[in-house]
């Protein structure tokens, strides 16, 4: 009865093993998106940033997954674009959901937050669109950003007004990491970069509706050129507002990211958005990597639409982390972070690698930069004029007729 | 000094403290009638400012932006009386003992509640509806033909209103119910059906400013944010339970603002209202126009 019972019990034991063993190896591999998906967050930007990454992590599926075929579980979180709910947020991630890398950071400000967070935490935060220059000018080990740093944008916009010759050059920022960080760059760099402008900032508190003051001080001060630093809400009340006190489109508006190219600017702005200037990252006459460019064709064919950077970073990031997990043959945070380091790998428009560089060029990889210019109503992104750099060129700056 | 550009700042904060009171008035309406602080009244706005922007795209179209407005207060009365109905009228019917925190944790649930319904059916991008009407001058302010619209629409609105407290049986009724809720009803008067209409006609107000502001400050969840914390700090200027009130103190706080946001810093905009606030309220604690409450 004994040897029976015995008997019994290793068969069952062998059965269960059997079970659980192939469950075990399929046990996915999470990542975390947190993102802004509510106000007062730029919620279309993390949206775009949810699209990008859920096709990253289909397409890594589909090809069977990593570590020996694992799926990857992308958990998403809404950080509302408020430091608080960010940390609380990647917290929530790390703790419960267990993600092995946290991606989708958009707002700086809550970046900062997060990037405490991860150092004690110990796993990989990405920056998907957060462009202060302290994120990566801390030298943390746990931050890694594949998108521009300020400074590089100010830079940037700096070439592009010495070319234009303005004289003066007005900013209105948002009070945030974002809109101070590039008010004290354009600061800075007018100096060092010896651009000939007078340059008046005025810093506003985001929560904010009604800009009219701000705007017809701008106005009466007769800039050359405004530089639009607002994100989300804040940056379509200044282009609005401009517009309606007069001081936009008579005077050239810069908006320093690239919130223009998504598909709701129109319907947003109407007729009052011809004649916008932006800064991209991405420009549909690009030439992409074979990833990018199959990740193009899908979303063409997915959405009836082109896309924007926000989803070409959040899906380049999935593969990224992929892409470095596998190097790295495990899930632990310290292996990802050393196969980060150690290895190249396949970005949307070029090689991704990061190093451990001087000042912000930390962890660091930078796309390309351009100013872009609707110049008629309803203009599709596809056909907007570059206007900078030179060598990628297709049109000057319109000014428009007066009103 | 550029007076020029002091008249432009002085009416921009006026145009836009004229229309902050139609908040402010709702907020304080409701409280003279039914005693309580709805703290939903913003996401009555931002109702308001949804139900313009659908109208107006959809079924209406810009050229007829004059439909939307009273469309909208229309149906945010309506979603007013059924709350008061089935939500607040429990507070006044003998069942609960502790009126104010009933009133507060179901006006908070409910602003819980629209903002993440506005969420679920709108998504979280923000909408702006076409412009309707062309920029204008009011003096030396150059100023979107929307917000033109807007204070206009609110003057008229100001206007009604005044009329209804002051000429009809109806605001007779609600006078009365401002002074004594038991006294009226000894006249006849079913102050439970008036508290349902106060409700409504309080928070249509509301929608109004919203549907009127929608086109310059936007459609997204959280835009009455704003709009009601601007709303409770003009009451408190004005005086609580003053229509007047209310008109000066929006007015005394838009300009303000808008002068304390150019000759000092834009990024305490907010602060420089609630300085003058609780200076008035040392000096004055009643407001400016506000009366001390009779108790017998």
């Amino acid at each position: 009865m004994r040897r029976r019972m015995w008997l019994i019990g290793s068969l069952a034991a062998i059965v269960v093993a059997g079970l659980t063993a192939p469950a075990l190896a399929q046990r996915p591999v999470k990542i975390g998106v947190l993102t802004p998906l509510s106000p007062p967050g730029d919620a279309a930007a993390g949206q775009f940033i949810v699209r990008g990454a859920k096709m990253g992590a289909d397409d890594v599926n589909a090809r069977g997954g990593i570590l020996g075929g694992r799926k990857i579980e992308l958990v998403i979180e809404d950080d509302s674009g408020t430091p608080e709910k960010g940390a609380a947020g990647y917290r929530k991630l790390v703790s419960q959901d267990r993600v092995a890398a946290v991606l989708g950071q958009f707002h700086s400000s809550v970046a900062v937050a997060v990037q405490d967070l991860a150092e004690q935490l110990k796993v990989p935060i990405f920056m998907t669109q957060a462009s202060a220059r302290s994120l990566t000018e801390r030298h943390l080990n746990y931050t890694f950003r594949t998108h521009v740093i300020d400074t590089d944008r100010v830079q940037l916009w700096n070439r592009w007004i010495k070319q234009q010759g303005y004289k003066r050059v007005a900013m209105l920022a948002e009070n945030t990491d974002y809109g101070i960080g590039l008010v004290e760059d354009s600061k800075k760099l007018f100096k060092t970069m010896d651009v000939q402008a007078e340059l008046k900032s005025i810093v506003f508190d985001r929560a904010v509706v009604d800009l009219t003051p701000q705007l017809l001080e701008i106005k009466s001060w007769r800039p050359d050129l405004v530089v639009n630093i607002g994100v989300g809400t804040p940056s379509y009340l200044i282009l609005r507002q401009a517009y309606d006190v007069g001081l936009f489109p008579a005077t050239p508006m810069l908006v320093s990211y690239d919130m223009p190219a998504r598909p709701e600017f129109w319907k947003n702005m109407g007729e009052k958005g011809t004649y916008t200037a932006f800064m991209v990252y991405y420009h549909p006459t690009m030439k992409l990597t074979p990833r990018g460019e199959a990740f193009r064709t899908k979303y063409r064919e997915q959405f009836k639409e082109d896309p924007v950077y926000a989803a070409l970073n959040g899906y380049a990031q999935v593969a990224l982390i992929a892409d470095a997990l596998n190097a790295a043959k495990s899930d632990a945070s310290d292996d990802l972070v050393k196969s980060l380091l150690a290895n190249k790998f396949e970005g949307w428009n070029g090689t991704i690698s990061f190093s451990r560089g001087e000042g912000p060029y930390w962890q660091q990889w930078t796309p390309p930069m351009l100013v872009l210019q609707y110049t008629k109503p309803e203009m599709p992104f596809t056909e907007a004029k570059i206007l900078f750099p030179t060598e990628f060129k297709t049109g000057d700056l319109l000014l428009a007729p007066k009103r | 000094m550029d007076w020029h550009l002091l008249t432009q700042y002085v009416l921009a904060g006026l145009v836009i403290g004229v229309i902050y009171s139609l908040m402010a008035l709702g907020i304080t309406f409701i409280y003279s009638i039914m005693k309580m602080i709805n703290w939903a009244m913003g996401e009555f706005y931002m109702i308001g400012s949804y139900v313009q922007y659908a109208l107006l795209a959809t079924v209406l179209g810009p050229e007829r932006w004059y439909l939307a407005l009273p469309l909208a207060m229309g149906s945010v009365f309506l979603l007013g009386m059924l709350t008061q109905r089935f939500l607040l009228r429990p507070m006044y019917v003998g069942g609960v003992e502790r009126r104010d925190e009933y009133a507060t944790i179901i006006t908070i649930a409910l602003m819980v509640l629209f903002r993440n319904l506005a969420i679920v059916l709108g998504g979280p991008n923000q909408y702006a509806p076409r412009d309707y009407a062309r920029p204008t001058t009011i003096g030396t302010l150059p100023i979107s033909g929307n917000r033109f619209v807007a204070l206009i629409g609110t003057l008229v609105l100001l206007a009604l209103f005044y009329l209804l407290i002051k000429k009809t049986w109806l605001g007779r009724a609600f006078r009365g119910a401002a002074q004594n809720r038991v006294g009226i009803q000894t006249a006849g008067v079913d102050v439970l059906r008036l508290d349902m209409l106060a409700f409504g006609v309080g928070v249509a107000l509301a929608a109004a400013a919203g549907a009127l502001l929608a086109p310059d400050f936007l459609v997204y969840p959280e835009n009455g944010a704003i709009s009601t914390f601007k709303g409770f700090e003009i009451i408190v200027i004005g005086g609580l339970g003053s229509i007047l009130g209310s008109l000066v103190g929006g007015v005394l706080l838009g300009v303000i603002e808008a002068l304390g946001s150019v000759f000092l810093s834009p990024g305490y905009k907010d602060l420089y209202g609630f300085v003058v606030l609780i200076a008035l309220l040392v000096v004055r604690p009643t407001g400016l126009f506000g009366e001390r409450e009779r108790t017998v």
